[in-house]
Order: structure tokens, then sequence, then C-alpha cells
């Protein structure tokens, strides 16, 4: 994703398996599979915001959350197309996105990452507050549901479409602009680079990722909004599965998403320590792991593999 | 390249031959999900962890009493019964997959039993749009039996049932008691800031009628708030001047709120505790962190083994738990003596569930077990409280209307006394 189309041979592979797999799986694990791509278009944002522009964000729930209830209250009330949903979903996080990216331009490292925190514990108490909009507590209900191939279907379209605007972004201008932003603020100053411009930029890109993502999250949930859908964990959880993709890998986003999209399902049938507590285990025994044997994530182990066979060849 | 090339095309004739394979194994299907010659599985979504786990005895009972029915029965029509218990932390974020995967995976006939309102909200429109039955929820939220008829989120709900006596309707009944004992009321509640919570409010309100201002502070807490939050809520309603204190809260919160009360100096109100954390254990949990126990009022509608300990269905229930327990024999006998109602309640569930189950016929389909469900007189439940009927018709869709007050005397090792009439909560 950097420099060039990652080998388009493996692109090609992934996007035939992709193409292939509806009919080999049964229709349930055609939904774990839609939802690893779900997860694919919010680690693909984060990427963009922590991996190519150095802000972190624990916060992207909270984006979720709006482009989730964008589609759920959009449908309910006006009964409007899904992919239109989705496309106001994309509008709206990344305008938001823009605000939110205010406060990167004054705070930075772990101050930026509090406040993208408190974004993503208080949302969830919007709905409460406005209940006849946003049904409280007892959700929003969107008026079309959706079938787990359509949601897989649009899911992995959205990523391709996702993933080559994210390659078009950062292989040029932006791209450079937002990597010089990582690596020393002051340099790109010094180079013309118009900070306010590119952090919250890079902010409103990545929510309006997370915002695509949550609007399919809604669908695959029988299109259903609930507070509690977007609580902190779910911040979290994309976090993880950035940690774990590491920077700028098609494999290593696919490895993340897979891994944040499957494993709540996965542990589930854990029997002993149950769901939630096998999840929390596994989650944080990973982050653990990851952060001392690959802090580079997936992406960097892949590219140590990779190196002594080019040099060998 | 012409390696990767190669190496691709071998890739997808190997996935097309995989997919026609699977395609003609997935031919084959029985006429009813979860249903086979010898065993008919259903699941649930239950809080095995997380803020409501205090809850998790009832799955477990629910489990026994299926395993009872099993080994004594031979199951329904010489079907076992084959309980999948799913933990959903009480968070519908994990709900919603846990009952995808029952329902599209697993091909459960049918969830029964699962708890928690907002789970329960969270699964409803996706159930019912596969018509799945949704029965027998351990919630007592109006929503399971008001919307059999009318649209809610969208659309009818005649795939969805509860079980329990109706928050609302329990909620009345304490306004009521309210009006009749108590001049001059003040009253202060804490309730959770969900459906639940609201659900109860509501009932609360339209019981007192004219009289609704009596309420002079009513607190909200989210069901994943720390103790602190808890007490610093009912620290506001002491001071508001409250002399009752009405608690609709989950075990957990509504401990911690019974214990605060106990803390704070020259406050005795009257203590209104809603009947889902009226558990024996959980009042003698409060009383170890100083709550004053004497005199909290709340209703029930399951008997209880630690009261009445001689009824034949108190007996029965001692017996199942301890020979079924899932984890292996006598591993509940200690839960089940300290007064776990939960435990009946579960196994009052699956007596529900078993009966309807029989009246469904010889090969139960989805529907005839909802016509089952919705056609039930039970009289004979041995587990609900004395005099108590299970009952639905097309129009009567609460499948429990009756509740008893109890009020709690005797400290920390006491106990819950019933008192007056069997009263009529229903609408």
């Amino acid at each position: 994703m950097k420099r060039q189309i990652p080998a388009l041979g493996s692109l090609l592979v992934v996007a035939a398996v992709l193409c292939l797999l509806p009919f080999i799986l049964s229709d349930y694990d055609v939904s774990l599979a839609a939802q690893v791509g779900i997860f694919f278009i919010a680690v693909l944002g984060l990427n963009i915001l922590t991996g190519y522009t150095g802000q972190i964000s624990i916060g992207h729930g909270a984006f979720m959350m709006i482009g989730g209830y964008t589609t759920a209250v959009m449908s309910r009330d006006h009964g409007t197309n899904l992919v239109v949903t989705m496309l106001m979903a994309f509008a709206i996080c990344f305008v938001v996105g823009l605000l939110v990216g205010l406060p990167a331009l004054r705070l930075s490292g772990v101050y930026l990452a509090l406040v993208t925190f408190a974004l993503a514990v208080s949302l969830p108490y919007i709905p409460l507050q406005y209940s006849t909009f946003l049904g409280g507590s007892g959700g929003v209900q969107s008026a079309q549901t959706v079938s787990n191939l359509w949601v897989y279907t649009a899911a992995w379209a959205c990523s391709a479409v996702l993933f080559v605007l994210a390659w078009l972004i950062l292989r040029g201008r932006t791209g450079r602009a937002f990597r010089a932003v990582r690596d020393s603020e002051i340099a790109a100053v010094a180079s013309g680079v118009e900070l306010p411009v590119y952090k919250t930029l890079a902010f409103g890109i990545s929510a309006a990722y997370a915002g695509v993502a949550g609007s399919l999250f809604v669908l695959a949930a029988n299109g259903f909004a609930q507070p509690s859908e977007f609580d902190i964990f779910l911040s979290l959880q994309i976090l993880i599965g950035a940690a774990v993709a590491g920077l700028g890998s098609l494999w290593g986003i696919l490895i993340g998403a897979a891994f944040v999209g499957l494993l709540p399902q996965v542990s589930t049938s854990i029997p002993l320590i149950g769901a939630q507590h096998g999840r929390d285990v596994v989650f944080g025994a990973a982050v653990i792991l990851i952060m001392l044997l690959l802090p580079d994530g997936f992406a960097g182990l892949l590219a140590r593999l990779r190196r002594p066979t080019r040099a060998r060849a | 390249m012409a390696m990767n090339r190669r190496k691709l095309a071998i890739l997808i004739v190997g996935l097309l031959a995989t997919a026609a394979v699977a395609g003609t194994a997935g031919a084959s299907r029985t006429s009813t999900p979860g249903v086979t010659s010898k065993q008919i599985t259903i699941g649930g979504t239950f809080p095995f962890t997380g803020p409501a786990s205090l809850y998790k005895t009832i799955p477990a009972a629910e489990l026994a009493f299926y395993k009872y029915v099993n080994a004594k029965y031979h199951g329904v029509h010489g079907r076992k019964i084959n309980d999948i218990a799913l933990d959903d932390g009480y968070n519908p974020a994990q709900t919603v997959p846990d009952v995808k995967k029952l329902v599209e995976q697993d091909h459960v006939f049918a969830i029964v039993g699962s708890l928690g309102t907002a789970p329960g909200l969270s699964t409803w429109g996706y159930l019912n749009q596969h018509k799945v039955p949704q029965v027998l929820l351990a919630t007592g939220d109006a929503y399971w039996g008001n919307c059999v008829h009318h649209a809610c989120q969208g659309g009818t709900k005649p795939w969805t049932m509860g079980w329990q006596p109706d928050y609302p309707g329990e909620a009345k009944l304490y306004a009521k008691y309210i009006l009749k004992h108590k001049n001059n009321a003040k009253i202060g509640v804490l309730y959770q800031n969900d459906a639940f919570g609201k659900n109860y409010l509501a009932g609360l309100k339209t019981g007192l009628g004219a009289h609704k201002g009596d309420i002079v502070d009513a607190e909200s807490y989210s069901v994943t708030d720390p103790g602190p939050v808890i007490q610093a809520h009912v620290g506001k309603i002491a001071a508001s001047g409250a002399n009752v204190f009405v608690i609709f809260a989950t075990p957990t919160a509504a401990i911690t709120a019974l214990a605060t009360e106990g803390h704070i100096p020259g406050w005795n109100p009257l203590t209104i505790n809603s009947n889902v954390s009226a558990n024996r254990l959980f009042m003698g949990l409060a009383a170890q962190n100083g709550a004053n126990v004497n005199g909290v009022l709340s209703t029930t509608y399951v008997a209880s083994q630690s009261a009445q300990p001689n009824l034949p269905g108190m007996k029965l229930a001692k017996k199942i738990i301890h020979k079924y327990a899932p984890n292996g024999v006598g591993t509940l006998d200690g839960q089940f003596a300290t007064g776990d109602n939960n435990l009946v309640y579960g196994l009052a569930v699956g007596w529900t569930f078993w009966d309807a189950l029989k009246h469904a016929g010889k090969n139960p389909t989805r529907a005839g077990l909802m016509h089952a469900l919705r056609h039930m007189n039970e009289k004979n439940n041995p587990f609900i409280y004395p005099g108590m009927v299970v009952k639905t018709s097309n129009k009567r869709t609460f499948p429990m209307e009756q509740l008893i007050f109890e009020k709690w005397a005797g400290g920390g090792a006491g106990d819950w006394k019933t008192f007056g009439k069997v009263l009529n909560s229903g609408h």
C-alpha cells in the first residue's frame, strides 16, 4: 500500500476467495465473514489515522455508532435506500470526524487519546436523552432488513472501494503529508505542510470509514441499533484490530479484522470461561503478546519474513 | 508471476469443487429446525458473566429441569430436550451474535427463557422476522405481551412471549400500597436507565395517578456503573427527604442500594425492592453489607424453598437441583439452601416449556409451539406460588398476572413473609 499496489497477485487471490466464499460457507459462516469485512473497513480507517498520521484514537466506536444510527434512523423514518444511508453515514462521520479532529490540533499523544475515549464513553448516552428521535435504550429498528449475504457483499464491496480510495489518498501528496506529520510535526511544518488541514483531514477520513463500518454493523444486527451495542469495548476492538494488523499491509489488516471480528463469536463456544471472560482474557493476552513479539503487528512480521527471500533471489 | 497465476488457477478450481460439494450437501434439510426423531434442541442467552451475573442460576435450574425430564419421562413424546445456554454477559452487542449462532448454526427449534430486556429487544426483530419462537423470556417488560397484536418497532411480534408478571403491573401494585399505607408520601426512586427500569417507573407513575407528584426524586443509573455511583444516587435520594424508597434495579445495584440506605444515619424510609432483585440470597448479601433489611417490601410469584419447604413442589425442586445440577450432583445444593429463589424460577419456566411442548403434539412445529403457548391453562405448575396460575389466550398475552406481597423479617438470616391475598397484576 505504501509504494505500489500491493502485489497485484495477492489482491486478486483475496478477491477471488471472497467471491467464492458465499458458495462454500453456510449462511451463518457468511455472517461471520461479513463481520470480518466490517472490521476490515474500521481497522483500515484507523490505520490511516494512527498508522499514517500518528494520531491515536481509542474512540472509533463512537463514529461507528453515528454511522449505525444514521442508517437505522433514515431507514425507520424515510425508508431510505440502505446504500444511500451508507453514503450518508460516510458523509456525516466525515464532518463529525473533522470536528473531533480540532482538539487534535492542540493535543497529542495520550491527551488526544483521552479526548476520543471520552467521546466513545459519552456518546451512547445521547440516545437516552433524545429517546423519541433516537429510540432511547429501546433502540431503533430499521424499516428494511437484509440477508447475511447482502451484508457480506456490501461489506466486502465497500472494503474494496475504500481500500482503493485509501491507496489513492496515501500514495500521493496527501499521504506524504500525513507521514510527514507522523514523523515530525516541526519538520512537516517547515516543509510547508499545513498541519491543521492534514490533521483534521486524517480524522475526517478515518471517521468516515468507521461510519460506513457502523452502518454495516447495524445492518448485520438485523437493522437494530441500540446504545449498548456501541460500548467502549467496540472501540477497543478496532484499536486491537489495528495493533494486530500493523501498518500498511493488506494481509495485516485482514488478519487484524479477522481476529477482532471472529473472536467474540468463537469465544462463546469456550465452555467454562464463557463469552465475556473468554473474550476479555484472549484479547488481553493477545495484545500483550503482540506488543511484545510483533511490535509492528502482522504487517511487520510479513515484511520480516519477506526480506530474506528477496535477499536470496 | 507465471507461477503465481498457475497457483491461482489451481486455487480457484479447488474452491469451485468444494463449493459444488458443499452445495449438494446443504440440499437435504428436515422440515422443522431443531427437531429430530430423538431430540429437540432449544437455546437461550443468559448473563453467566457481567453486571447481571447473579442471575446465572436461572439457566442452571432450567438445564437441571430438562435433564430431569429427559431422565424420568424420556423428554417429550420420546424426544429429549437439549438446551444450549450461551453467555451474553447482559450485553446486547453479544446477544445478537449469540442468537444468530443459535438460529443459523445450531438450528435451534426455539429461543427459550433468554434473560434481559435490552438483550431481548436487540433480537426480537430478527427472531420474529425468521419466525423463530422467542418465548418465556426472563424479563417482565410490557413489550412482550403488548406487541403481540400491536405493532412495536416496525411490526407486531407474535413470536415473542414473556412469562413472569409484567413490570408496570407490579409497579402499579406498589403505587396502590403506598397510597393506602403512607400519608404524605415522598417517594424516591432508583431505576436502571434502560427499557427495564423505565417500564417500572412508568408503571409506578400510572399507579400513583394524581399523586404522581409524590415522587420527589427519581435517580437513574447505568447497569455498568460501579458501586460508588449507585451510592451517590442513594445519597441524593436520602437528601431529597424521601420517606419511601423504591428500587427498580438489577441485583448488584439493588444490593448496593439497600446497603447504602443502611449506612445513612437517621434515614428509615419504607423500602420497596422490586421482585427481580428480591431473591433471599440477595437480601442476605445486602444485610451482610450493612442493609437494614427488616420491613423491606416486595412481591413474589414463585414458591419459596426456604419459607415453604414442605410444599410438594419445593421437595421436588430440592431433589431436581441436587441430582441434575449441570455441573454435577450436589453442586447447587448450597445455593439452593441459602434460598436462591432464581433456582425455583428456572424450574418453573422449564416446567411451563415442557408443558407447552407436550401440548404442541407429536410432531411439533414452531407454529404449533406458539399455539400451545398461547392456549395454556397451567394450574399445576409445582414451582409457582400456590394458588396462582399460568394462563394464556389469544387475548391474554401475559402468562402470569398474579403477585402476592411479601415483607422481610428476621434480619440477615431472616426471610420473606407473604401477606394478604394473591393479587391481580394484569391489565
